[in-house]
């Protein structure tokens, strides 16, 4: 368990929304968030696909139409909110990999937050690529 | 087979209000029934997903329901439909379009091409020994520049039989291979139309078929950088670029997309005609590219050092 990160302040996050946190030196960001009432998932912005796969669309958007799943824009595919795991897509069966949160007097901390080096070179992303 | 490109590609989304906005700020010019232009009228529609007028969705994640290929008159749409009705059921709308599935089960459909002439400047370069590209006072560097797609470039599949599927294009179709990726797939053009490829096709699971990217062409590599550096600054996020491939030699930078798929900027393709002898190499980080950049924040150096001054 590394240090703890601030990220964000929970009422940053819109209810049933998405928000990308903690970006790195490149200004991308490392973190995505969604908030479903009192229940906030984190996962590292990286789709299994590839070694280094930003995943919105646009700053902050990371889910589907009905905001139902996580979303990957480079190919569509589909992750459920609760475990991350890919429903649908090239990285069928896989799963994103999740950060610990902790919520304190309405800030939101992560722990194990991938280096702030730029996603170039998979190697200095501190990135578990599970293969 | 006189085809000359993809006129059309349709798709099926779940988030029509977000693909509209990608498209427009893409640069692509709304022209009703959720369609959006290049300049010369090849075209993205999008729709939602749910669309009974929609082909029926493939199984996997993309969001492409129809490749619609412009051909150059009704003589080469009625060569097209005879040679495919061969072995399949060609339907026909009542714009004469002809539709059908091709070996790797895409929807697509031929029509005599909707795309207009276009008649426009290219990027002028000036450069040591050769003729001025640009006259004296003849700025070259202008913010303001529109940056517009000009044309549907090119479009790459994710297909489980690459041979399968490569076959079909270069046997039924007349397609032309001009390079290779050994293992991963050929680029092809098609007769009535001299650029590197329109079409590209990378090996991959049967789950994952589907729509890798699409890309417009852009008048040069400033305009691509433009309208790329336009994109980033709107929030939109680079997946990979700006660069410059070797096959092709097309500058590139992709975005990730509300549509599900990886949508270009290209500029720059080389063109081929029958001399042409194919290349293959295997498909890595180093042939797929010349150089690779990434936007950054503007910056510039003053005089001091800061606060000094």
């Amino acid at each position: 368990m590394t240090e703890r990160m601030l990220l964000c302040r929970l009422a940053d996050i819109r209810d049933g929304h998405s928000k990308g946190v903690a970006p790195d030196r490149c200004g991308r960001d490392r973190i995505l968030l969604i908030r479903q009432g009192t229940r906030l998932y984190g996962y590292v912005n990286n789709c299994p696909h590839y070694d280094r796969a930003p995943m919105a669309w646009k700053k902050d958007e990371f889910l589907n139409g009905d905001r139902s799943r996580i979303v990957c824009a480079g190919h569509g595919a589909l992750f459920r909110i609760e475990d991350g795991v890919c429903e649908l897509g090239p990285c069928l069966g896989q799963a994103l990999t999740p950060v610990n949160l902790v919520v304190e007097a309405g800030a939101v901390y992560g722990h194990d937050v991938p280096s702030e080096r730029c996603v170039h070179g998979a190697s200095g992303s501190g990135r578990k690529t599970g293969r | 087979m006189r085809i000359i490109g993809p006129d059309e590609l349709v798709f099926g989304v779940d988030n029509v209000e977000a693909s509209e906005a990608f498209l427009t700020d893409y640069g692509l010019t709304p022209a009703g029934n959720g369609r959006f232009n290049a300049l010369d009228k090849t075209a993205i529609s999008v729709r939602p997903k749910d669309d009974p007028s929609l082909p029926a969705p493939m199984r996997t994640a993309t969001m492409l329901r129809q490749t619609i290929w412009g051909v150059e008159n009704q003589p080469s749409l009625d060569e097209i439909e005879a040679e495919l009705s061969k072995d399949r059921k060609v339907a026909k709308a009542d714009d004469g379009t002809i539709s059908c599935q091709d070996d790797a089960g895409f929807e697509i459909a031929f029509r005599v091409s909707q795309r207009i002439k276009l008649n426009l400047p290219g990027e002028k370069i000036n450069s040591p020994g050769a003729v001025p590209g640009r006259a004296a006072n003849e700025i070259g560097a202008n913010e303001d520049a529109e940056a517009k797609p000009r044309t549907l470039s090119h479009i790459v599949y994710f297909i489980p039989d690459m041979d399968k599927m490569a076959n079909f294009y270069i046997d039924r179709l007349g397609f032309v291979v001009t390079d290779k990726f050994t293992n991963t797939g050929p680029f092809l053009r098609p007769q009535a139309n001299d650029d590197h490829h329109v079409l590209f096709m990378i090996q991959t699971p049967e789950y994952m078929q589907g729509l890798e990217h699409l890309a417009f062409h852009m008048q040069g590599p400033t305009e691509l950088m433009l309208a790329g550096s336009r994109m980033v600054r709107k929030g939109y996020e680079s997946f990979w670029g700006p660069g410059r491939h070797k096959f092709g030699s097309n500058w590139f930078w992709y975005f990730n997309s509300p549509l599900g798929t990886h949508i270009e900027y290209d500029a720059d393709m080389d063109k081929h005609d029958g001399d042409w002898v194919e290349r293959e190499k295997p498909m890595n980080k180093e042939n797929s590219q010349m150089f690779l950049f990434e936007n950054v924040e503007k910056w510039a150096p003053g005089g001091p050092p800061p606060g000094k001054g």
